[in-house]
Order: C-alpha cells, then structure tokens, then sequence
C-alpha cells in the first residue's frame, strides 16, 4: 500500500459509538481511550449538552453528552455506557474532553468522499456504513468558542 | 470559626459538586442551618459541606470547551483525592455558591 493511501485509511477510520438513536464516528486518531462511564459531577448552571467534570488520570475532564450534542433522539437505556476520553479542539490548542456514549460499537473505515451534508460544525456529515446511516463527527469544532 | 489565612485551599461541597477557594481570600466561616456561610472577598457564598482545607492543588486552567458550554468563569480546574474541583475566584463566584442567588438567602447576613 502506497503511503498516501495508507494516510487517506488512517484518516478515515473511526470509532463508532452509540448515541440515543444515531451511531456516530469519532475520528479514531483524537480517540484516548475509551472506559466504563465514568462518575460525572454536574456544573450548575452548565448547559445540557455539558455534564459536568469527571477525573480521568489525575486531571479533570469536562465530560460532554455525545447525544445531546448531536440532537439525538433518546434510545433504549444502555448496558454498558461508555465515556470516550478524546483530543478537541483545533491540533495547536487541543484539550482532552470525555463524550458520553450509550455504547461503543466498532472500529470503522469512512471514506472521505462518502461523507456528505455536514453542518460545518461538529457534524461533519453522514455516510452509509452497514446499511446505517452514520453521523460523522469532527471533534475540532468542539474547541471552537461559541 | 475561622479558616487560616495562609497557603492551601478550602474545599467545600456544593450542588452536587466540589468548589475551592484559596484559603488567603477566606475572611470567614461558619454554620448556617444545614451548610455554612464563607465570608471571602468581600461577598458571602454558600456551603452543603466543608471537606477541609488542603495544602496545595495542582491548578489547571479553564477550558474552551467548558467556557462554550458553561458561563461560569472559573480560577480553575483541579482534582483532589480523584474528585474533580472548581476553584472559584471569590470575587466572581459561580451562581450556586452565591450566598444571595441562592435559596434562604436572607438567612445568616450579618
């Protein structure tokens, strides 16, 4: 394999997890870890889409509910949630964040040119995979002020 | 009771989470129905709990990820005995620990 098509895999495989209804794919490269939800502290007055501060490794992680994020509609109650421990933000100004998940699903390979309609935003776009639509998700934008 | 006015930081519990203030900007504490009263900085804030006062805190700054989602402005992030704290400038407190936003707010002024 060539080393462009080797870069072009790499940049489009993911990590797909659950999410309410939807199945989202993190870029598998911003992905730290991934462990059993972890305990989450809320902040008063934070907004939904935040939940509140986790420890993770000895740091405080501000833990983000991946469903709320992307507007998904709530699913069946999950047996193993997850926390997604992840780089955000643009590559010079990263911060590690902790996405809650209702499950995580499986490694997957999105090609860029599948991937259609995003929002400019945290949405990437959708594409096909497995007879689902996926919501493709680029974790930079989440760095980004309001 | 007093708290010292020296080095270190004060923790305490608070809707559900964990605050700290730096002990030198504590003027004063003490009981007030179920929590407590923390006189600091000029303003008073609300305490469900005092934890106890630790020597040190690694102190992180903000994020921008948790500025986008949260309007607070905190001193900053840390984590003490694998709990995370916000540590909370006193001069501009978050909304849940303000004496006078919060419930029984008349309760306890001096």
């Amino acid at each position: 394999m060539d080393d462009s098509l080797e870069t072009t895999r790499r940049e489009g495989t993911h990590l797909l997890v659950r999410a309410g209804e939807y199945a989202c794919a993190l870029p598998l490269a911003a992905v730290r870890r991934v462990v059993r939800a972890l305990t989450v502290h809320p902040l008063p007055g934070a907004e939904g889409e935040l939940e509140g501060l986790a420890e993770f490794g000895g740091e405080p992680l501000p833990v983000l509910n991946l469903a709320r994020l992307v507007n998904a509609p709530p699913g069946a109650n999950p047996a193993y949630p997850v926390t997604v421990v992840a780089w955000a933000g643009p590559a010079a100004a990263r911060e590690t964040i902790g996405l809650s998940a209702d499950a995580a699903l499986e490694v997957v390979h999105v090609p860029v040119d599948a991937v259609v309609a995003g929002d400019g935003g945290l949405l990437l776009g959708e594409a096909p995979v497995g007879g689902e639509v996926i919501r493709v998700l680029n974790l930079e934008a989440l760095g980004r002020e309001a | 009771m007093s708290a010292a006015a020296a080095g270190g930081f004060l923790l305490l519990r608070r809707a559900g989470g964990v605050w700290g203030i730096a002990n030198a900007a504590v003027e004063g504490l003490r009981a007030r129905g179920d929590g407590y009263r923390i006189s600091a900085a000029g303003g008073a804030l609300a305490a469900d709990e005092i934890l106890g006062v630790v020597e040190h805190l690694t102190v992180r700054p903000s994020t921008a990820v948790l500025r986008r989602f949260w309007a607070e402005a905190p001193a900053g992030l840390a984590v003490h005995e694998r709990l995370p704290v916000v540590v909370v400038d006193p001069r501009r407190p978050p909304a849940a620990l303000r004496l006078d936003q919060g419930e029984g707010a008349d309760e306890g002024r001096e």
